[in-house]
């Protein structure tokens, strides 16, 4: 299996002098292709900082970090822009749609911005996996919090990215529409070997990856593959307490 | 609370500093009318002021009413026999009599025409103290043949004290030497205009006032008042002679000076700080709407902890009223820089005016003030209505929207309202025998109403149109074209009152261009019609005339069949009011001119015409109720009556409106008997080429005579109406500025708004370009929706104005060339707008913005 992410010593320090805060402090790991990998820690453990800095949206201060054997510290803006347009796709906790497009349009935004030819036919089989056929032509506002997620998920699909990033994607709905929406980012690490990072505090869900990395003070403190959700509860409690 | 709204400003520096820009222009403009025309009258008031100063009583030729046209040379000259009998009287220290009167100096055959239009004065020179002029080199004019002149037309001209010239007179250039250099009075500027000092007794030959003087002015005996002596030289001379004081003189100068400012200039300039202020009024209230839907959360968080809705009205007020204050005082300070800026740009366009020192009165201050105040605070007014209708439960709610205004369901009808009234204001206007100041007031109204009652119901049309304006964008952009197409049409209210702040700066572009083009085309229409003239003759200087031997010269030059001259100047009709009378010879003007005769007239009539007969225009016949055979009574300027007849009736509102009667009547009427333009037509077979030649080589005698062919006549009246026009455009550019501040404005607080959004393209892999370029695209949808409307109501008010100046000749032509150039340069100015809006969302850290609440 080829690492599709890989991280070596990355350290992010905020601020200088007194003020300074070590936000990460020589992170390394490696996501193979195909995995569902958890990020997990106490909130300030510097979780979404490392999943900032694996995405191309901030620099580590220090060490290394590539997407498919690019090394990002080595791009320039320009350069992480088109990155990120072929190599990554995300999900927000607040969706982050655009209000006056339509959720098929939602959807299509990084093809059209990329300006990527469409295939149609993906297009509908991407709208169809999130079960989004029927409300195509809806806008965000008509839409429930689960659906607006669908449509995300969707978006962060389309380009069929090397990896998704989530950012707590259940942070913002309710167990049920929660855990559809964990479902789905599961199938498509199953069914299309679709890499996937998430960032979450949810024990549920960290519970539906293949691995959650546990971070403290910007260190990562456990790597637990095959997790239970009990042993994730137990890690947790370990940390914050 | 109030502290909310100071900190609200603090906060938001740019913003603020934005939406003052607009009020403070208009202010500025504004006060800098007052400033620039106070600084013109009063230094009008004080060349008078200081060239009477030695003056005890000044004597002239009453005057039947005020020629619109006020030349510089006098109003009718007075019997020199005068003199004597003046210094006869008792109490009369001295009289002297001064001829007054335009001429030009010629340098080695060229005709110097002073900058800026300006006259160049010929003044025939007066003893101590009378003349207040100081010599800088040699003297006055003692003997036959010498001038002295000013020291500014020495310098410009390399004059020196010995220097021979040529002096332009009514009776040809004369040979002068110049003798002296000299000052006027104490003020060094007389705008543009520049003098030349001659003895009494050439002037009175050379400008055809042998035995008579222009004016008479006298010093009392020591003791007495100057009142005084007025009043005794008043016993002794006969009733058509006027006699003033000095200061009197001076002050009735200045007064003449000063109403022809205030009728004009002030007026003229007022209505495009008005047309700025007025665009501010939709920028303010833009960005007031667009910050209390932004801040409804704070405004509901206030109202939750307790806050009154009056609480949170004043809040949003006392912002308006901070910024309306500020804009205030730094459009004041600025005024001064815009009056000098005015000023500039009459320099620079040709009219060159005489300034005084600034001087600061209190409607320079006051009226700014007031009008920039409450147009602010009423702008603001809704939005601060709507601050209050937030309910505090939205302080909880995520994504809550602000409450639709209370009057947002009558608002198209209230815009259908207000387009109907104020376009029934405009026709209404234009249809009615008002008079011409009253009309454009009509005008200027009914187009405000208009411009709100559209910006209302642009709301409506902002969809389609930027859909239709977003289409190809979107096509040679396909990702930022799409969501910048999108963009402009999610607020349809805000774009829509974006785009009509410039819609308003357009609209007056437009309509300036389509009815300067429309006169143009309704001038030189005219001249195609009825004049078949070869060459066309003018004085080098406006609204002066040519010395009567420029005809004869003419019309004896071989070559020529026929050279006919047509004066014209204003008398006074019955008791009403003024109208064009043209001197015209009845033998030859057939010749070159033809007839549109009405109610069976024909060239017959000519031969009829005697000293009594006049031919009358349609209108003219019109507002005086005159048919075939009625009479009339013209009162000449210098009080002289006389009843005519009509004996026909012609169409031409737009070269001879008024009427015509014959030359032999005209020089009784006219002060000046002088042609303003000469008509000649070669016989057949005579190349133009060589005509022209041998007409302009007949005519060297009289350099103030401009000869051009039909063509090149055409061509400069074409220049001096584009010239007008490029005026306008300059002002008006103004006004179209405020107006992209605005969208400046919009888009800086849109960015604002959509942080999270930005953030979100631009984690899915927007590079800054494209952000930039979509920003850009919406800013130019909008820049194209306001020109899209401005030209459809810029057309639509010169249409309705131009017929209702049908009868006067004035046709509608529609300039398409420069209304496809006013679309681009829209688009281009929404480009140029986005520019800063643009840069501050492509900077926006990713991180920032998508973690931004």
């Amino acid at each position: 299996m080829t690492d599709v992410v890989s991280a070596t010593e990355l350290t992010r320090c905020y601020g200088e002098g007194d003020a300074a805060v070590q936000a990460l402090q020589g992170v390394s790991l490696s996501i193979p292709k195909a995995q569902f990998a958890a990020v997990m820690g106490p909130s300030g453990s510097g979780k979404s900082t490392l999943m900032h800095i694996m995405a191309g949206l901030d620099q580590p201060t220090a060490g290394q970090i590539s997407i498919d054997g690019i090394e990002l510290t080595e791009l320039n803006d320009k350069k992480l822009t088109l990155l990120r347009r072929e190599h990554i796709g995300f999900i927000f906790q607040f969706f982050n749609l655009l209000p006056m497009l339509t959720a098929e349009e939602n959807i299509r935004l990084p093809l059209q911005i990329a300006g990527r030819k469409v295939d149609d036919d993906w297009v509908d089989r991407v709208i169809d996996r999130v079960g989004l056929s029927d409300r195509r032509k809806h806008r965000p506002s008509e839409l429930s919090g689960g659906q607006q997620q669908r449509v995300a998920i969707a978006r962060a699909l389309i380009s069929q990215p090397t990896v998704i990033f989530a950012d707590e994607p259940t942070g913002n709905l309710d167990t049920t529409t929660g855990n559809e929406i964990l479902a789905l980012l599961r199938e498509a690490v199953d069914e299309t070997q679709q890499t996937t990072v998430m960032v979450t505090h949810d024990a549920t869900a960290a519970a539906t990856a293949d691995r959650v990395l546990f971070l403290e003070d910007g260190r990562i403190v456990r790597d637990m593959p095959k997790p239970e959700r009990s042993d994730i509860m137990a890690t947790m409690g370990a940390l914050t307490g | 609370m109030r502290r909310l709204a100071l900190k609200s400003l603090l906060g938001h520096k740019l913003r603020a500093a934005l939406t003052s820009i607009a009020i403070v222009l208009g202010v500025a403009m504004m006060s800098g009318t007052f400033v620039l025309t106070d600084q013109i009258t009063s230094a009008f008031s004080s060349i008078f002021q200081s060239a009477l100063k030695g003056t005890d009583v000044i004597l002239s030729h009453r005057q039947a009413f005020t020629p619109q046209q006020g030349g510089g040379g006098d109003t009718g000259p007075l019997p020199a026999s005068l003199i004597p009998k003046v210094r006869a009287v008792p109490g009369v220290a001295n009289a002297e009599g001064q001829i007054q009167a335009l001429g030009a100096i010629v340098v080695n055959g060229n005709v110097v025409t002073p900058s800026g239009g300006a006259p160049t004065l010929v003044l025939s020179t007066l003893p101590k103290p009378y003349n207040t002029n100081t010599l800088t080199a040699g003297h006055f004019p003692q003997g036959h043949g010498q001038i002295a002149v000013d020291t500014s037309l020495a310098n410009d001209q390399h004059l020196h004290v010995g220097q021979r010239l040529g002096l332009t007179t009514d009776q040809g250039v004369k040979p002068v030497t110049v003798v002296g250099t000299f000052d006027f009075a104490d003020s060094a500027s007389l705008g543009g205009a520049t003098l030349v000092s001659t003895t009494f007794s050439d002037a009175q030959r050379w400008y055809n006032r042998v035995g008579k003087t222009s004016v008479i002015v006298a010093t009392a005996d020591h003791g007495l008042s100057p009142v005084e002596l007025k009043h005794r030289i008043i016993e002794a001379v006969p009733g058509f002679v006027k006699v003033q004081t000095g200061s009197e003189s001076a002050d009735q100068q200045s007064k003449d000076i000063s109403n022809s400012i205030e009728s004009f200039l002030t007026p003229l300039l007022l209505a495009f700080a008005i047309a700025a202020v007025f665009v501010g009024a939709f920028i303010i209230f833009n960005t007031f709407s667009i910050t209390v839907a932004q801040r409804m959360r704070e405004f509901a968080m206030v109202r939750t902890i307790g806050a009154s809705r009056r609480q949170v009205l004043r809040t949003v007020l006392l912002e308006a009223f901070v910024i309306a204050v500020l804009s205030c005082i730094i459009g004041l300070v600025g005024g001064i820089f815009v009056a000098k800026l005015f000023n500039q740009l009459f320099k620079a366009l040709g009219a060159d005016l005489p300034l005084a020192g600034i001087t600061i009165r209190t409607r320079t201050i006051v009226i700014p003030v007031i009008v920039g105040m409450s147009v602010t605070l009423l702008a603001a007014l809704i939005p601060a209505f709507r601050a209050t209708r937030v309910p505090p439960v939205a302080a909880l709610r995520e994504g809550a929207t602000l409450p639709p205004s209370r009057i947002a369901k009558v608002v198209p009808y209230l815009a259908a309202l207000f387009l109907i009234g104020g376009v029934a204001i405009v026709v209404q206007g234009f249809s009615s025998d008002a008079g011409a100041f009253s009309k454009i007031l009509r005008l200027g109204l009914g187009s405000m109403i208009i411009f709100l009652g559209t910006a209302m119901l642009s709301k409506y049309l902002v969809r389609p149109l930027a859909k239709g304006i977003g289409w190809p964008l979107q096509k040679l952009a396909p990702g930022p074209g799409r969501l910048a197409r999108e963009n402009a049409m999610r607020n349809p209210g805000r774009t829509a009152i974006t785009a009509a702040a410039l819609m308003i700066g357009v609209a007056l572009v437009v309509f300036v261009a389509v009815f300067v083009n429309g006169f143009k085309e309704t001038f030189l229409g005219a001249l195609d019609r009825s004049v078949s003239a070869n060459l066309i003759i003018t004085p080098r200087s406006q609204g002066q005339t040519m010395p009567p031997a420029t005809v004869r010269t003419a019309a004896t030059t071989p070559g020529v069949a026929v050279a006919t001259g047509i004066g014209f100047t204003e008398v006074k009709i019955n008791h009403g009011g003024t109208d064009v009378i043209n001197g015209i010879d009845p033998g030859k003007l057939t010749q070159v001119y033809t007839f549109d005769w009405q109610k069976g007239g024909s060239n017959v009539l000519l031969t009829r015409l005697g000293t009594r007969g006049a031919l009358v225009e349609e209108q003219f016949a019109r507002s005086h109720h005159l048919g075939i055979g009625d009479t009339f009574m013209v009162t000449a300027a210098t009080g002289r009556r006389m009843q005519l007849r009509v004996l026909g009736e012609y169409k031409d509102p737009v070269l001879f409106g008024g009427f015509m009667v014959a030359n032999r009547t005209y020089i009784k009427l006219a002060t000046d008997p002088g042609p303003g333009v000469v008509l000649v037509r070669y016989v057949p077979g005579v190349d133009p080429v060589s005509g022209e030649q041998t007409v302009k080589n007949a005519l060297q005698a009289f350099p103030t005579a401009k000869v051009q062919t039909t063509q090149e006549y055409k061509d400069s009246v074409s220049n001096m109406l584009n010239r007008v026009l490029l005026l306008l455009y300059v002002l008006l550019a103004m006004v179209v500025v405020i107006s992209l501040f605005g969208i400046v404005n919009t888009l800086a607080l849109s960015v604002f708004e959509r942080t999270r959004e930005i953030g979100m393209l631009r984690a899915i892999g927007t590079t800054r370009s494209q952000l930039k370029r979509m920003i850009r695209l919406e800013s130019v949808i909008t820049a194209i929706i306001g020109g899209i409307l401005g030209i459809v109501i810029g057309i639509l008010l010169a249409w309705i104005v131009t017929q209702g100046l049908k009868d006067q000749g004035i046709v509608f032509a529609i300039p398409w060339g420069q209304m496809v150039a006013c679309l681009i340069v829209a688009g281009l100015a929404g480009a140029a707008a986005a520019a800063l809006p643009a840069r501050r969302a492509a900077k926006l850290n990713v991180l920032d913005a998508l973690q931004y609440e």
